[in-house]
């Protein structure tokens, strides 16, 4: 799999597939097409560059000049479809983010098939393109959420009303709108001109936020090379287009699953980058995705017998646990639960031989796919409940929980032994979170046990345990000598090398803990620049001597040259005043 | 803990807290592929340094983060820290020393440090550091006092002290309470609560009694397993109860004035950890009961069956111990009282004889239940016969009747 995708692949491509290739429900409906238009408007593209990477004065003439022509359905050219044409062949299998991040799946693999998997695996979740334009089931699969009773009313109104006679009340409509108003200047640019001074700072973050497009495909370039604070910029833009700019909220408005996946970007980098604040505001007026108006049915005009909710499942997540980031994690464990729950209801339909939402009868091959899909999504908001657990430190739930994902994985060797023996080890940590360093050592034991059904000696993972057991008794020596252990099999591991210096502040090695660090970062600056490890170097700095602030500019100077505006406050980081 | 440094001195000293460290994992936001960010928000979790292979998704990292604040301490924990001299200038510094105290309110501790404690030279950039570990025993407000020697430019000997004051907390609230058996036994219950911050496991209760008693641990069953389950973890406020049986041993039990001046119960050694294991431990004072007065004559029953079927008539012992200073010329009388389910069978009103001061007499009585039910045994009484004084015994003990 290919886990960088080139530029190339989102510009270059000829074979350019319909427009419902990334957002199929795009093509569908035309005033969906709308802001891509203007977006892509040769008029404004000119303008924009010559006053900065995103004037202030860009959105307001956007809205100005443009926002009349919303309703008027002319110059449809589908430059978002166009250009964020992904080759079928660079679409990563439906499973693979649950294979690579999540656990894997544990129904119906896929790979026991007799057809190829390539061939199959595309034929999921809707992927097949070249073939198949819209796959239904697959769409169905992914869309699948369960309206709650009042949403339910409202659909049912909406789809048993006659064309055009339909006219929701205001309390069941969710009305968005951008709230973080001010541009966003590139972070870790705004540092370095202030320490470093303009020369040195470099202006190619400026360059390539400029020199995107200002579309789907750009604010994925964006992401893709770390310029995070302009891609919230470039979401703005694109929301404010889709009618749910600033002054938006409580304002009835038209969503679509275009103008959800944008808020989805926004509202996923606002959080890796930790602007808590504006993105609470703005996810207030989506509560908790219930209204009706995040469902198909609640629009059977532009999406006939499609059901399900517009709410990518991802948007749905992070919003549930969103409060935890801002110090309440019980409200976030509830929502959490809420949504486990609705969960739940579908898998029960589901093994009913029901789809989803319980309402009609299903195949068994569609069954098969949809109950591995919400497995796997169900693991996922098990481990989002286990993370809210430990910031609420509540370790029993957390260790319960994870227990449970454990006896889940499936007995015998293989991917079941693999994933067992992960939940041991992560369950070994979590012990230790809670000072309960005998259980810790009984589930360590336990990961190695299961470890021998995958290899037979040692491997990073369970020395790094072994010594973060060692750490929990006092044992700085034993836990360094485990921890070079670790070291021995992966030299370049950043977070063995991390663990070996702060052993050796604890051995009252201070000297030779930052040689470690130091040394980390230069080998791998790509991994080595990071937020925690900074923050332990600078913590280290600080304690050997009251001269440190060259050793920090250092680290601004390699930050400049190989990381972009993705850490969430960098002064906070390299401890700079 | 660090405070600003004025430079005027030729070394800094710098001084930092080593709690235990914290486990870290990255901001964990995900995507699936077919949102618009595609793997892109994956893909930087997955490079994350601080994110755990194959469990991107779990905040149960393997990443350590150094201490970033001072915490609370408690007492009966162990106050580490790191104590760095650093040479500020471009020559080398001669006869370079520390020398660490803990001053509380009522002592100065020197704090023995793990190096020789004899003055070295610091060449340009080169540190003279140490770690000072110690068990805090006091609670309320702690100074360390950090002392730092050197060679001036003038060949005198200059020194500078910081100050770094800290307030050492109560970590456990125990609360205890005595039960005294019959038997002469004593059930002892300790409530354990947690008044950090946060989380603590308890890692080992235990009693370890006195001279006088044998103790036997109630929390744990047949097994040896802990009857709290798996984990012992207490939130804050949360409180555990243990249950101890302390049996006074048999040269005491043999003596009613030994067991009532049994008051020394034992001590309890409380063990705990909290975040990452830091550890710590505590002993109680000797903890005292209050010993149950006997009056004059102290009357229990023995083999007293606990089951009886209806109208059969059943045997047990009651047991008379003089706990006064005098002979005791005592008459047990048996009635059997009108709404009684007892009927006594045997004689009453029989004459025990003379009884020394500590001595025991044997009664063996024989009663009839007529009804069925729980029934208290009711109708006993001794008359002195000296001071002409009537004791009843109509609740000591109590019999199920099927």
């Amino acid at each position: 799999m290919d886990n960088k995708p080139s530029l190339s692949q989102y510009f270059g491509s000829n074979e350019v597939p319909p427009a419902s290739q990334f957002f199929d429900e795009i093509g569908t409906s035309p005033t969906d097409m709308i802001q891509s238009v203007y977006l892509g408007d040769p008029d404004t593209r000119p303008q924009t560059t010559a006053t900065g990477i995103f004037p202030q004065n860009m959105t307001t003439s956007f809205i100005q000049n443009k926002m009349p022509q919303e309703m008027t359905f002319t110059n449809v050219v589908p430059t978002v479809s166009g250009s964020t044409a992904i080759p079928a062949a660079s679409l990563p299998d439906p499973s693979t983010f649950f294979d690579t991040i999540g656990p894997e799946p544990q129904i119906g693999s896929i790979k026991s098939g007799v057809t190829a998997t390539s061939v199959l695996s595309d034929a999921m979740d809707g992927l097949s393109i070249k073939n198949q334009p819209i796959d239904k089931d697959a769409d169905r699969r992914r869309d699948a959420w369960i309206p709650n009773e009042d949403a339910k009313k409202t659909l049912l109104k909406a789809q048993s009303s006659p064309k055009g006679s339909f006219f929701p009340e205001r309390e069941v409509l969710t009305m968005p709108g951008i709230v973080l108003e001010e541009e966003l200047a590139d972070a870790l640019q705004e540092v370095a001109v202030k320490y470093l001074g303009v020369s040195s700072a470099g202006i190619h973050g400026v360059v390539r936020a400029e020199h995107v497009s200002r579309d789907e495909a750009g604010l994925r370039e964006l992401l893709r090379t770390g310029y995070l604070r302009s891609a919230i910029n470039l979401t703005a833009t694109l929301i404010s287009a889709a009618g749910q700019g600033a002054g938006r909220m409580h304002r009835p408005t038209k969503h679509t699953p275009r103008s959800l996946q944008l808020w989805l970007t926004r509202f996923a980098v606002m959080c890796r980058i930790k602007l808590y604040e504006p993105l609470m505001k703005e996810a207030e007026p989506f509560g908790d995705f219930s209204k009706p108006d995040m469902f198909y049915q609640f629009y059977p005009d532009s999406y006939e017998n499609r059901t399900g909710s517009l709410v990518p499942f991802s948007l749905r997540l992070l919003i549930a646990e969103l409060p935890m980031h801002a110090n309440k994690p019980e409200e976030a464990m509830d929502r959490l639960y809420a949504m486990l729950d609705v969960i739940e209801q579908m898998i029960a339909n589901l093994n009913e031989g029901k789809i989803e939402d319980g309402t009609g009868t299903i195949s068994i091959e569609d069954q098969n796919e949809s109950l591995r899909l919400w497995t796997a999504r169900q693991t996922r908001v098990l481990h989002s409940i286990v993370n809210c657990a430990i910031a609420l430190k509540d370790y029993r739930l957390a260790g319960n929980v994870l227990s449970s994902l454990g006896a889940g994985a499936g007995a015998g060797a293989g991917a079941g032994a693999a994933q067992r023996r992960a939940v041991a080890s992560a369950l070994c940590r979590v012990a230790l979170l809670a000072g309960h360093v005998r259980a810790a050592a009984r589930h360590c034991d336990a990961a190695r046990d299961l470890r021998h059904h995958l290899c037979p000696t040692p491997d990073v993972r369970e020395y790094v345990d072994l010594g973060l057991i060692d750490i929990a008794h006092g044992k700085y020596q034993d836990a360094y000598n485990n921890f070079a252990k670790a070291a021995d099999q992966e030299p370049t591991n950043i977070m063995v090398a991390n663990n070996l210096s702060v052993c050796l502040l604890y051995m009252g090695r201070l000297k030779e803990a930052i040689a470690v660090l130091q040394k980390a970062i230069h080998s791998d600056p790509e991994r080595g620049l990071n937020e925690s490890l900074l923050i332990n170097l600078c913590t280290l700095y600080e304690l050997e001597s009251s001269k440190t602030n060259e050793k920090k500019l250092n680290l601004l100077r390699m930050l400049c040259k190989h990381k972009s505006d993705t850490i969430p406050n960098v002064l906070e980081c390299l401890k700079l005043t | 803990m660090d405070t600003k440094e004025i430079i005027d001195h030729l070394v800094a000293l710098k001084v930092m807290r080593l709690t235990k460290p914290a486990l870290i994992s990255p901001k964990i936001v995900t995507c699936d592929f077919k949102d618009l960010p595609g793997n892109i928000l994956n893909n930087f979790l997955k490079d994350d340094a601080t994110s755990v292979v194959q469990m991107e998704t779990l905040t149960a990292g393997q990443f350590l983060l150094l201490p970033q604040s001072f915490g609370n301490i408690y007492l009966g924990e162990t106050f580490s820290c790191y104590v760095c001299v650093h040479n500020e200038t471009s020559q080398p510094v001669q006869s370079v020393s520390i020398k660490a105290d803990l001053q509380t309110s009522s002592q100065r501790i020197p704090l023995t440090t793990q190096q020789n404690q004899s003055p070295i030279m610091l060449d340009v950039d080169e540190t003279l550091s140490d770690v000072i570990h110690h068990e805090v025993k006091d609670l309320g407000t702690h100074i360390l006092v950090c002392e730092v020697t050197y060679m001036s430019n003038y060949n005198t000997l200059s020194s500078f002290r910081k100050f770094f004051k800290f307030e050492v907390m109560k970590p456990l609230d125990v609360k205890t309470k005595f039960y005294n058996a019959e038997s002469d036994d004593v059930f002892v219950e300790a409530q354990v609560q947690n008044i950090t911050s946060g989380p603590i496991i308890l890692e080992q209760v235990s009693l370890e009694s006195s001279q006088q008693f044998i103790v036997k641990s109630l929390n744990e069953d047949n097994n040896g397993l802990s009857v709290f389950g798996d984990v012992t973890l207490l939130q804050p406020q949360e409180s555990c109860q243990y249950l101890y049986c302390l049996t006074p041993k048999e040269n005491i039990t043999k003596d009613i004035k030994l067991i009532a001046a049994a008051k020394n119960i034992g001590k309890l050694d409380i063990v705990w950890r909290s975040n990452l294991g830091e550890k710590g431990r505590l002993q109680t004072s000797q903890l005292q009961r209050m010993t149950p007065d006997y009056g004059d004559i102290r009357v229990t029953y023995e083999n007293l069956p606990s089951k009886i079927p209806v109208d059969e008539p059943f045997n047990f012992k009651c047991k008379i111990v003089n706990a006064s200073d005098r002979t005791l010329d005592l008459i047990i009388k048996l009635r059997s009282l009108q709404d009684s389910s007892l009927l006594w069978c045997g004689i009453s009103n029989r004459k025990l004889g003379p009884l020394e001061p500590g001595n025991v007499a044997f009664v063996n009585l024989t009663a009839m239940p007529i009804t069925s039910g729980l029934h208290n045994i009711t109708g006993v009484s001794l008359v002195d016969l000296f001071l002409k004084r009537t004791y009843d015994y109509d609740d000591l003990a109590s019999v199920y009747v099927y």
